[in-house]
Parts: C-alpha cells; structure tokens; sequence
C-alpha cells in the first residue's frame, strides 16, 4: 500500500528519535504525535507545547476543584462512569478525588503528551492503570526529556517533524486521528524490523 | 645663514604639522566614535520600551507566548543600557521586564537599582516582589499559614498587577483547600471570605478575565451554578492568560450547564438554555456540551 505524506513523515521522525532515545522507544510515540499535532495546528510557541505540557493545569488548582465538579466528571463520560460505577455509587471522594486529579488532564483538558504516553491505556480504557501509573511515568518521561544533553538537537528534529506537519493541509485532522497514524506507522516500522 | 635657518624653520614646522595630524585623526576618529555610538545607547532605552510597550500589548490581547518573546527582548535591550548608562528610568524597565517573565528576585534588585537612582516607588515595589518571594518559599516548606497571611496583604495593598495576580492565585487555591476539609457552617463562611476577597479583586480590575475565573470557582464551591457560569463566560470574553486555564474555564461553563439543568425549574431551565445556546453559537462550539479545541469524537459521544 502507498504511504502518505504523513506516514512519510512519521516515518522520518522515528528514523530521528531511535537514534536519539535509542533506549527510550516509550518517548517515540508521545514525542511524535504531539509534535504533530501541534505542528498541523501551526502553533508558534511549538517547543513549549511539547517540553512544558501547557495545557496541563497547575496540579494544585486541580486538586482544588469542587467535590461536584469530580462527580460529575465520571458520571458524564460513559466509560467512566463505568469502570468507576463503585465509586460513584458509595460516593467515595477519596478514590475519586485521586483519580480525577490524574484523569482530568488526559480526559477532561485532553494534553496532547499525557494522551499519547497513555495511548495504549486509553485505547483499552484501563483508566485505573493511568492512576496507578501516572506518577511514575509522567515524571520518568519529563526526567528523560529533561536529562537528554542533546536538547537542542531533539528540539531541532522535532521542529523538522512539526513544520512539515505544517505544511500539509489537514488542519481538521483531531488529535485521536493524528495519534491513530502515528500508532500504525510505528506498528508497521517495527514489523518492518526497524 | 638666514636661508638656512628659515630652511630649518620651515622643515621644523613641517615636521610639526606632521606631528599634528595623529592627534586630530584620532580626536576626528573618537567623535565619530561618540557619534555613532550615541544613537546606539538611546537606541537599547527606545528599543527596551518599544518592546516592552510591545510585550503589554500581547498580554491585553492573552497572546502569552508574543508576550513573553517581547518582554525577553525588552530585558536584553533594557540590561545593555543599564550597563552602559545606569539610570532610573533602565532599571525601572529592566524590573518590569523581570517582572513580567516572573523572575522575582532579578525584579527586586532592579527596583531597589532603581530606587538608589531616584526612582521612589523603587523601594516600594521591591519589599512586594520580597514578600512574595517570601511566601513562595514559607509555602514550599509548608508553612501555610504565614504564607496565606502573606498572600493576602500583598492581594489587598499591591499596585502591580502582576505580583496582584500571582499572589491571587495562591490565595484562592490556598483557601479552597481549606474549604476542601472543612464541613457546614464553617466551609461556608471559609467560601464567603474568599469570594469577598475575589470580587474586590474584580471591582479593582473588572477587565482581568483570571480574576473572573477564579470568582467562577469559588462560586461553583457555593454550588452557586449560575452566578459561576456568569464569571466563566465574562473570564472567557476577556480573555484568560494559558492554555490550561481556558480550556478548565470552558469545562466550567459546560458543568454549570449539567448542573442547571439538573436543578433550575423548567421555565427557568428554558430561559437559561436559550441565553447558553446563543454563547455556544457566537464561540463556535461542536455542539451545547463541546467546545471547538475539544476535538475528541470519543469524548463527545460520552458526552
């Protein structure tokens, strides 16, 4: 089957991130489908998109939003307020309350990075997973990134990624699209034996 | 013998002419210098402002990230000149520059620069930036306590606007988290002192969409859904300073909406819908429960 342009440049990203983070393939695909999705939205401030999380809230204003608001958040998202039916039947805050504070920005402010680092969980709507695992792995991603000596070379690659992203006309494209592409041209790249 | 001497004379002053010429090309060759070099030094006090003028701009119009490229520039342009031309006037722009990109400490020295050059309200300004500095730190070792009362002295007496800002954040966060542990009568005088404080910020600048969001909050903790869904709508129309903010404000709106009609009366419920569907026209939402930058279909058909 034909690749398309997007593929194409996935496909280039990954060539750049495995040399990179040759250890840290787990980086690839959030790094990846963020740039992306940034890059079609031609955001200016791109780097801070991806290295800052922006729309990642404060953790301290979420962990300050009203009790209702919590509740209401499972119960008006299906898969939710099933997996987490218990919970909201006994009103147990305190379970809820945890889980919020991790779910809210995935689900409810949709981070671009935490979405795609989560992927597989969403995908199979293990939400309590996330919870169990956000910690560590949010913190591990952010140290990794953080740590990496060649910033400015990962920052220059994912420029590349994110302006050719730009010039292709898929504006509308969602980011459950973009991150649905990046998902399959990594499957097929690995198969592929890369 | 006299032809002689006159040669000499002549060859002396020749020689002394000569002799001249270094010292005039090096006088032509400094006030060149001086010359050009003038325009260069107003130019880092023009350009600082420019820049800076540049920067507020952004930020009336919640374009963060221009701003924040503008006040970098202004801070650069604003440093040269206080290193080649100390003054008043540079180390005010340089603090306010600092200011604007959070840089607490640098802007204190700046002020108190400033202050030592005959800028007045320099001291003022910097014992502000130190108090807030100061209760950033008590609330980093987790004295609250001090840090709040801290919080809001400098919330009720600060002429900047950004250190106001900074220092309202913290207070309503810290004071909804109180109220968090709290029950009954006293979570909600807790919420009525807040939203005191809050609203004096809003009557003191009705124009700042952040102070309204946070009025929005405190007013969804009073479980009062309407007066909430009023200030979200007035922080959007504003404008809000981040990503994250505005997107959790418009999450607000969509939860005032589901809790109103849950519990207004029919006609009530009616009249309310009509006024929101118009917002959700005039802002371009996907539908009553979505808003445009939400572009999960999975989400909205949880929704």
């Amino acid at each position: 089957m034909k690749k398309t342009t997007l593929e194409k440049i996935v496909e280039k990203g990954l060539s750049f991130l495995s040399k990179i983070f040759p250890l840290k393939s787990y980086l690839h695909f959030p790094l990846l489908s963020t740039a992306i999705f940034w890059g079609i939205r031609r955001a200016t401030e791109w780097k801070k998109e991806i290295l800052f999380w922006q729309v990642y809230l404060d953790p301290k204003r979420i962990e300050v939003k009203p009790p209702e608001f919590v509740l209401n958040f499972f119960k008006n998202h299906s898969s939710l307020s099933q997996v987490y039916e218990a919970e909201i039947k006994s009103n147990d805050k305190e379970t809820l309350r945890e889980a919020f504070n991790r779910l809210y920005p995935i689900l409810g402010l949709e981070d671009p990075f935490l979405s795609a680092l989560f992927y597989e969980e969403l995908e199979s709507k293990d939400f309590r997973k996330i919870v169990k695992e956000f910690e560590e792995k949010a913190s591990r991603a952010q140290k990794d990134i953080e740590a990496f000596e060649g910033k400015s070379r990962l920052l220059e690659g994912l420029k590349t990624v994110a302006e050719e992203a730009a010039s292709l006309s898929v504006e509308l494209m969602s980011k459950d699209e973009v991150q649905e592409v990046v998902a399959n041209t990594i499957n097929k790249w690995k198969n592929e034996g890369n | 013998m006299n032809e002689e001497v006159n040669k000499n004379l002549i060859s002396r002053e020749t020689i002394a002419s000569f002799r001249i010429i270094p010292k005039i090309s090096f006088i032509i060759l400094f006030l060149l210098f001086w010359l050009f070099s003038l325009p260069a030094c107003v130019s880092h006090l023009k350009d600082a402002k420019l820049f800076y003028s540049q920067g507020q701009k952004f930020s009336r119009l919640y374009q963060t990230e221009k701003a924040i490229a503008s006040f970098k520039r202004a801070l650069i342009e604003a440093e040269l000149e206080t290193e080649k031309h100390p003054s008043a006037q540079a180390f005010m722009l340089k603090g306010m520059a600092e200011l604007n990109l959070e840089l607490w400490e640098e802007a204190e020295e700046s002020f108190l620069s400033a202050f030592s050059y005959g800028f007045e309200k320099g001291e003022e300004w910097a014992r502000e930036i130190s108090l807030l500095g100061l209760a950033s730190s008590l609330d980093e070792l987790q004295l609250e306590d001090p840090a709040l009362k801290i919080y809001a002295s400098v919330l009720d007496k600060s002429k900047l606007k950004q250190v106001s800002v900074f220092a309202a954040q913290k207070y309503t966060d810290a004071m909804l988290k109180r109220t968090l542990l709290k029950e009954g009568k006293e979570k909600q005088k807790l919420l009525i002192a807040t939203l005191k404080t809050v609203e004096k910020l809003t009557t003191k600048d009705l124009s700042c969409g952040f102070y309204h969001y946070l009025q929005s909050q405190v007013y969804s903790h009073l479980e009062d859904h309407k007066k909430s869904f009023e200030e979200a709508v007035m922080a959007r129309e504003l404008g809000l300073p981040k990503e994250d903010i505005f997107r959790d404000n418009d999450l607000q709106i969509v939860f005032c909406y589901q809790s109103l009609k849950e519990k207004l009366p029919v006609e009530e419920w009616e009249e309310f819908r009509s006024r929101y569907m118009a917002w959700v026209k005039r802002w371009n939402w996907r539908d009553n429960e979505t808003p445009a930058w939400k572009k999960e279909v999975r989400n909205a058909a949880d929704n």
